[in-house]
């Protein structure tokens, strides 16, 4: 996304899943990253399941990849997201840390 | 249903620097024509499979830029369902035939990839994906990459058994020319090459290729061209969607829109899955053919990657599988790849393959598939 509307559209409901808690079914440690991610490489990026059975693809964030286990439970939080684009918007979204 | 293939076309695979979009498209149109035995006027509509002309090459329009190209001036489309373009355009342009609008079409699948960094092909094939996927920084083989893990978790699938895919699908491209790496590979190559994205190696992902295919079909009432024991139908041929995003998918082991369209494609075929004699399926990354074996109803949920492993989906095998080299080894232009596997099946039914031939193949099956799952679409051809 470049354009400060559509960042700040897609952000509408990143409160709602601030500070919940889920657990980690499973993950992968991504060498190979698309444009605007690239300076992050390696990163982990998993799958968490909600208690109410949501699911939603989150970095995982604050650990390392030999630390994690299937049914980890991890958190929410807010972190910038990829490199910073053309409008110059710094973008936050949603990642996951274990607790 | 019984829709004639009366022509194939299939370029070369690969990083092919002195070709562009459209001298691919143009290629494989004219071989499937000349195949045919039609003169090009007599092609009554255009179907174009193509996923990224407009993001990697600035053109869009493609209908109307290939029905041009051929000099021809009546109906043209372009479609596109991400990496199943190809396997849709073919539904689609059969759909057309059966509705009695044309009597006979062309498909042309194409796509010219390598002109491109990396970077900028993961971030544009992430178009397939949803919106978040693509800001968790997933890629496709981070997706697929996530499916293989939950198959080694629930299954106890190996890394070796997915190496042995790879193996497998080099072999069959040893002895296909048009093939982007017509070389072997052993498991410890396989194996010891880079990791793209845990368990992935470089070897257990399909390449960024160059190419195209392309089919000229009619109405069952159309003349053919070839005798009637080698003459080749598609006799099924069904389209079935799930969720974009992987995560709120009913299981991450399985593919369920392949179960729902192979269903639909054998029952309309009048065939059984044990009919099936030869197979070219969508090994994006090794850890899909595995998916695809199970969900076709091949072997149990679960066994995939030892039913692969044992040799009964290669040559020589009870059921050969992804004879062309598949996407693994053949090469991956992604709007191609669905036209391709079909031009493949029906070399095969035609008994014209030489070295990879599969003896007695006279019912063979294609599952494209769009994204993680998101489309696939299966067809069954039959003599």
């Amino acid at each position: 996304m470049n354009s400060p509307v559509q960042i700040w559209r897609s952000h509408k409901n990143l409160h709602n899943y601030l500070g919940k808690q889920g657990r980690l079914l499973v993950w992968t440690k991504i060498f190979i990253a698309p444009s605007g991610f690239e300076h992050q490489t390696p990163y982990i990026v998993g799958i968490v399941e909600f208690a109410d059975k949501e699911k939603l693809p989150l970095q995982i964030v604050d650990c390392e990849e030999e630390s994690l286990k299937p049914n980890q439970k991890v958190k929410v939080v807010i972190r910038k997201i990829g490199k910073v684009k053309s409008e110059d918007v710094i973008e936050y979204g949603l990642k996951a840390k274990p607790l | 249903m019984k829709i004639k293939v009366l022509g194939t076309g299939l370029t070369k695979f690969g990083e092919l620097w002195d070709k562009s979009l459209f001298d691919l498209a143009q290629e494989a149109a004219l071989e499937a024509i000349g195949d045919s035995h039609l003169a090009v006027n007599q092609i009554e509509a255009v179907f174009v499979a193509n996923m990224l002309s407009g993001k990697l090459s600035g053109q869009d329009h493609l209908g109307a830029v290939v029905a041009s190209n051929l000099g021809l001036s009546g109906a043209s489309f372009r479609i596109e369902a991400a990496c199943a373009s190809g396997g849709l355009a073919v539904h689609l342009a059969i759909q057309s035939l059966l509705s009695g609008t044309y009597k006979k079409v062309l498909v042309v699948g194409v796509e010219k990839m390598t002109d491109s960094p990396a970077s900028e092909i993961t971030s544009a094939l992430m178009g397939a994906g949803s919106q978040t996927e693509r800001l968790a920084g997933l890629t496709f083989p981070g997706l697929y990459a996530l499916m293989a893990k939950a198959h080694m978790q629930k299954y106890g699938t190996t890394k070796n058994e997915l190496a042995q895919v790879a193996v497998k699908n080099h072999y069959h491209a040893s002895l296909n020319d048009k093939a982007q790496f017509p070389y072997e590979v052993t498991e410890e190559k396989v194996l010891e090459s880079s990791c793209i994205c845990t368990p992935f190696t470089l070897f257990d992902a399909s390449p960024v290729s160059d190419g195209a295919g392309a089919l000229v079909l009619s109405a069952d009432d159309e003349p053919g061209s070839l005798p009637a024991g080698r003459q080749v139908f598609i006799s099924g041929s069904a389209v079935a969607t799930d969720t974009i995003d992987l995560a709120n998918r009913k299981s991450l082991t399985e593919i369920t829109a392949t179960q729902t369209a192979s269903q639909k494609a054998l029952k309309q075929a009048g065939v059984e899955i044990k009919d099936i004699k030869v197979a070219e399926v969508h090994d994006c990354f090794t850890i899909a053919e595995i998916l695809a074996m199970e969900d076709l109803g091949f072997c149990q949920k679960g066994e995939g990657g030892r039913f692969i492993a044992k040799g009964t989906t290669k040559l020589g095998g009870k059921l050969p599988v992804n004879t062309s080299g598949g996407l693994k080894a053949c090469g991956h232009p992604v709007g191609a790849t669905g036209v391709k596997q079909i031009v493949e099946i029906t070399n095969q039914l035609r008994g014209n393959l030489g070295k990879r031939q599969v003896k007695g193949a006279n019912v063979g099956l294609t599952q494209n598939v769009g994204g993680t799952g998101a489309t696939v679409v299966v067809h069954v051809l039959q003599n």
